[in-house]
């Protein structure tokens, strides 16, 4: 059940990168499977699989069309720098964590960018933070949604 | 979670590295080797498909609750600008007779019109690195790498990799964009590279004397053969001279809205493009 349930959310967070909305929307949106990971890794009592999540990464890769393994490797990284402070994100509240959040999105976003530096040409554009500020404003009401819907299904984590 | 591949008991800076390394493998591999890029775009595909679904879905509820008076005016809109395009039509008939009785003045035969088809555009993916869309024709329906790709104005841009149900396109934004073009009034070959901004593209390498001005339109002029000669691809929008760059900095308004593109024209050209020169 749950892992149907994982399945889907990973789904509906990819349809939500790529969906043609007009620029102003591909600039702003953002990293949705980045907010899902770090969603999954802070409410999950376990510890993720780094493969797992580097899977995930591939896939994202694939259906944006990037360099492969860019953001599988982001990820990699991302939920590693999560895992070094833990216990303490999990003890505040999903407001507290915002700053946390920012922090992390904003890693993977630049490890994005460094990583498509390194495979071909690409200039700095301060465009490229929007996305996680946008993305670390929206933790509270992302965690919210979740737990509630967690809450409503029953479903408990791996 | 159980732990897939790695056992646990491996320290995770240690498991980190490795995916590292792997990642590093992956994208060299998968930058020399096209087949794996048109692989991953045929595995990426049922997500972009279903994707799509939801967006036209969403469009058509939306067509669907628009309010009548919405319509009408737009109805009104579409009449009058019918209205006035009626005459440019005839003009155009006009000229096109003109021009074939002059192809065959010149004794070159003149090209049958390309074949084109629409595809619709299933994802998007626009960041400052790459400016891509992903359509839904792929090799199935004859598409190859190195086609342009038209929009409603002008050229919208390439593909660049091609599976067997949906393809990549390169828009003229991307960063390894570049277009032979010249202005629409004389010969001078000029090129429009990408910048990774979705609005302005530039011509590199033209000295601060240029004789370009502001509001020259760019047509494509058939050179290196991938382009047929005399599409639409902008219109100078600036031209920039800082006091200590020995190059002025040309700005490109591309003619074709490259952020809202729903349905593209992907374009099978004539094998040579550039009419014969006057004999």
């Amino acid at each position: 059940m749950i892992a149907i349930a994982l399945i889907l959310g990973f789904f509906f967070a990819l349809t939500a990168e790529i969906i043609p909305c007009g620029p102003l929307y591909a600039l702003l949106h953002p990293d949705f499977v980045a907010l899902l990971l770090l969603y999954w890794a802070i409410s999950s009592s376990s510890e993720l699989s780094f493969t797992i999540v580097w899977l995930i990464g591939l896939l994202q890769d694939m259906v944006l069309g990037g360099v492969l393994g860019t953001q599988a490797i982001a990820g990699v990284v991302m939920i590693y720098l999560l895992y070094t402070g833990i216990a303490r994100v999990r003890s505040l509240a999903s407001w507290e964590q915002l700053f946390f959040i920012f922090l992390l999105l904003l890693t993977h976003r630049l490890l994005v960018w460094l990583w498509q530096a390194w495979a071909g040409t690409v200039t700095w554009h301060f465009s490229l933070l929007l996305g996680p500020v946008i993305g670390a404003l929206l933790w509270p009401l992302f965690t919210l949604t979740l737990d509630y819907l967690r809450h409503a299904l029953r479903l408990k984590h791996i | 979670m159980p732990a897939l591949f790695f056992p646990r008991r491996y320290p995770p800076l240690l498991r980190v590295a490795v995916l590292v390394l792997l990642t590093v493998f992956v994208s060299v591999f998968s930058e020399k080797h096209p087949r794996i890029k048109s692989a991953s775009l045929t595995v990426a595909y049922p997500v972009q498909w279903i994707s799509m679904q939801g967006t036209s879905f969403w469009q058509q509820a939306d067509n669907y609750l628009q309010s009548r008076a919405a319509l009408e005016s737009e109805n009104a809109r579409l009449r009058a600008e019918l209205v006035r395009a009626r005459p440019e039509l005839l003009e155009a008939d006009i000229l096109r007779n003109e021009n074939r009785q002059l192809l065959a003045l010149l004794d070159s035969i003149p090209q049958p019109p390309g074949k084109v088809a629409v595809a619709q555009v299933i994802a998007q993916n626009f960041s400052p690195g790459s400016q891509l869309l992903i359509v839904n024709m792929g090799a199935r329906a004859g598409i190859f790498v190195g086609q342009p790709v038209l929009a409603a104005g002008g050229v919208a841009g390439q593909v660049v990799s091609v599976s067997p149900m949906s393809s990549q396109v390169a828009l003229l934004s991307d960063l390894d964009s570049s277009i032979p073009v010249q202005p629409a009034d004389s010969d001078t070959p000029l090129l429009v590279d990408g910048k990774g901004d979705i609005n302005n593209l530039a011509v590199p390498f033209q000295p601060r004397n240029t004789s370009l001005k502001v509001g020259d339109r760019l047509v494509t002029s058939g050179l290196g053969g991938r382009y047929p000669p005399g599409l639409n691809v902008g219109a100078i929008s600036a031209i920039i001279r800082n006091g200590d760059q020995s190059f002025a900095q040309i700005v490109v308004r591309p003619a074709v809205r490259l952020g809202q593109l729903s349905t593209v024209l992907m374009l099978w050209d004539s094998p040579s493009p550039r009419p014969a020169a006057t004999p």
